[in-house]
């Protein structure tokens, strides 16, 4: 990964930042035990990580480092750090710095007492502490807040940001449009990291990127991943494979289900298969009502597992034949008529204020009869219109709508 | 007014016009004539005189200008707690007009909130009690949480007989000058299940046909009105046409916005009218049970109905 292979070794590599990492220098010579520790905050991918690493790395220090992915809970922390931030190293030749990563990234619940641990750990540490967090006027960050010097990594400039592409570029052998660049850099708004992501995807093995190439990021590559993840899913064998297959997409879980539900139809064609399929994603909508209306995410798991394995396992044998997969209808509806519901609905809200009823009722109860009557009635529609203060124009537009 | 509609030209304006249910009116009326109501809650089958006492009991209080102290609002619509708590608080913070104690608040549909809704609604009305009275509206009481029920006198409204939806009938055919046999009364009692306001409706498509009213008028109307998705639905399903079922299921719940329960009623109703063999029908009947269930509980409906859908051609496929 370039993000890695790239990474800084010196603080003189960290791309701008010139300000911060001064502060960050001077605070680092200044501190004592008892002195305050280092929080540095900013946008995601601007160096804060890297810049602690760069300095532990140029000053020849140890650095112990635990972020966001790690559970935080206060005995994990105080397993993990407690000692190591108490006692000098038993080797005693090198100083440590201690790095807690992303502290705004702590749950409420699952790291229940972490931040009271961490606020142990800097008043105790016999090493420097430094803590990075993406907005550190977080509340749950209050107090940590007091005990910490706040320096600020901003966003990296574009300009900042292309001279870092080029430089890779240059080591990679890749002549890349300048264009491409400052495309990629602004794309990301400050986020140099994101940058250096996109520009491997897209000129990972190739001496040369245009800007066509840049189209395959974003949305292009949403949907060629998702129409390889649904033959995955429709045409595979093991469960396991089936519920694979999604796990690389970039969506949400109920949008995926989407896609599946549209184009499984299309994709078997045996009506004993379809109703097991269907079956399966029924379970899997089960589970996703279970997840909303418990708040229970563990439920998730069992979802995306019915509407992977649960369709995969459902058909006797795979379908030999190539399907052109569809966005799902549903979405697209959603979008392609959200004016026209609108003004139904305020139609229909009039109406089922005038007769003392939901619109559910007057869809169920009414409609169809006063449909009738505008059909078979001479003069019904205008004096209805008139009788419910609406337009002949809006009555016909409800009528055409449901009929 | 939206006299146009007979269902709403013929809703009872006071309490001596509404049909039957005089065990309840009976006691509303010592209320009215006191001129001091409690909270209620309206229980019973649709179309039988709750939403319409409710409105008759503002008339009685306040008289034609009923409408500056009633605040209407439908769960059903507004199910979010919060635009009712709104709405509410807004309503209860004007003084009533007219020289009244009290203003009224109608809740209809009651049953549609959800506990916690309900919950939240409960601590609404003890906050408000002084300065309005809640009508709660339902067909079921037991979907209404018990610390709500035992803060209102409960009514239950009565499913209405054959002679009381015949009363009604025989008002609108006078006030109408309608022409209408024996026949054709006795099938839109038979037809309308005791709703009422399914027999103004009825009735009035009926008399948009012909001069004179018989019953195969109001069976002809009965099914042209009756949308047939649902019928041809099912048949499409049966025949292993899943695709198009599908595609009217989807027409039906997203274009439309059905709500899926009131789907499912009607695909329980047509069930047995399928031309398929009887113990199949048991069969589908109780998958079709298994799915409402899940829709009760908050599943998605297209989901749960498409794989019932696809359960029928599956059964019917294999005969």
């Amino acid at each position: 990964m370039w993000t890695v292979k790239y990474k800084p070794k010196r603080l003189a590599e960290v791309a701008d930042q010139a300000e911060a990492k001064e502060k960050l220098l001077k605070w680092f010579e200044k501190w004592k035990p008892g002195r305050k520790a280092a929080l540095l905050y900013g946008p995601p991918g601007n160096g804060k990580t890297c810049t602690v690493e760069a300095l532990a790395a140029e000053k020849g220090l140890d650095l112990l480092e635990t972020n966001a992915s790690d559970v935080r809970s206060e005995s994990k922390i105080e397993r993990f750090l407690g000692r190591g931030v108490r006692e000098a190293s038993l080797l005693g030749t090198r100083g440590k710095i201690i790095l807690i990563d992303e502290i705004d990234g702590m749950e409420a619940s699952a790291d229940r007492g972490g931040a009271r641990a961490i606020l142990r750990i800097i008043r105790e540490s016999a090493f420097p502490v430094v803590l990075t967090a993406n907005d550190p006027w977080d509340r749950s960050l209050y107090e940590v807040r007091g005990l910490c010097e706040l320096i600020e990594f901003r966003k990296v400039p574009i300009r900042d940001a292309v001279k870092r592409l080029e430089y890779i570029c240059g080591r990679e052998g890749i002549k890349a449009d300048p264009k491409v660049l400052h495309a990629l850099a602004e794309k990301n708004q400050g986020d140099l990291r994101g940058a250096i992501l996109d520009l491997e995807t897209i000129a990972q093995g190739r001496k040369q990127v245009t800007l066509e190439d840049l189209e395959v990021l974003g949305k292009r590559e949403k949907e060629a991943d998702i129409f390889a993840a649904l033959r995955g899913v429709f045409k595979s064998h093991s469960a396991l494979s089936a519920k694979h297959a999604v796990s690389s997409v970039d969506m949400d879980p109920s949008e995926i289900f989407l896609w599946i539900e549209q184009n499984l139809a299309n994709e078997y064609e045996k009506p004993e298969d379809l109703a097991r399929a269907y079956e399966a994603l029924a379970k899997a909508d089960v589970f996703r009502s279970r997840i909303i209306h418990r708040q229970n995410w563990r439920m998730l798991a069992y979802m995306v597992d019915l509407m992977t394995a649960g369709v995969s396992q459902a058909k006797k044998e795979a379908y030999r034949k190539f399907t052109r997969y569809q966005r799902p209808e549903k979405l697209s509806f959603y979008s392609k008529t959200m004016r026209t519901r609108a003004r139904v609905n305020q139609v229909l809200r009039r109406i089922a204020s005038r007769l003392h009823c939901s619109t559910r009722k007057v869809k169920t109860e009414f409609l169809p009869y006063l449909f009738f009557l505008m059909k078979r009635e001479e003069g019904f529609t205008g004096r209805l219109a008139s009788a419910l203060n609406l337009s002949e124009d809006e009555l016909e537009m409800l009528s055409s709508f449901y009929r | 007014m939206s006299l146009e509609v007979w269902a709403e030209k013929y809703r009872p304006k006071s309490l001596k016009e509404v049909i039957n249910q005089k065990h309840v009116v009976a006691r509303v009326k010592v209320f009215v004539d006191e001129r001091n109501i409690p909270h209620m809650l309206f229980a019973g089958p649709p179309g039988t005189g709750k939403t319409t006492l409710a409105l008759c009991i503002a008339r009685e209080l306040y008289g034609e200008e009923w409408r500056q102290n009633v605040l209407e609002t439908n769960a059903s619509d507004e199910r979010g707690i919060d635009v009712i708590r709104g709405k509410i608080k807004d309503f209860a913070r004007t003084m009533a007009l007219g020289g009244a104690q009290y203003r009224i608040v109608v809740l209809d549909e009651a049953d549609a909130l959800t506990a916690e809704a309900q919950q939240a609604l409960r601590r609404t009305m003890e906050t408000y009690s002084s300065t309005v009275r809640f009508i709660l509206v339902c067909n079921y009481s037991s979907k209404i949480i018990p610390p709500i029920q035992s803060r209102t006198a409960v009514f239950r409204f009565k499913a209405l007989s054959e002679s009381d939806v015949k009363e009604y009938i025989n008002r609108i055919v006078k006030g109408e000058k309608l022409k209408i046999d024996e026949k054709a009364v006795e099938t839109i009692v038979y037809l309308c299940e005791g709703d009422l306001r399914k027999a103004a409706n009825l009735l009035q498509a009926a008399a948009a046909l012909g001069t004179k009213i018989t019953e195969s008028i109001v069976y002809d109307v009965a099914s042209q009105a009756r949308p047939d998705d649902v019928r041809k639905m099912l048949e499409n399903a049966s025949k292993g046409k899943f695709k198009e079922a599908r595609s009217i299921l989807h027409r039906m719940l997203v274009v439309q916005g059905l709500a899926g329960e009131d789907v499912v009623r009607e695909i329980h109703r047509q069930i047995y009218g399928l031309n398929i063999p009887d113990d199949v029908k048991v069969k589908l009947v109780e998958s079709l049970g298994e799915y409402e269930f899940r829709i009760s509980e908050g599943a998605d409906s297209l989901i749960q109905l498409e794989a019932f859908l696809a359960q029928v051609a599956a059964f019917l496929g294999k005969t």
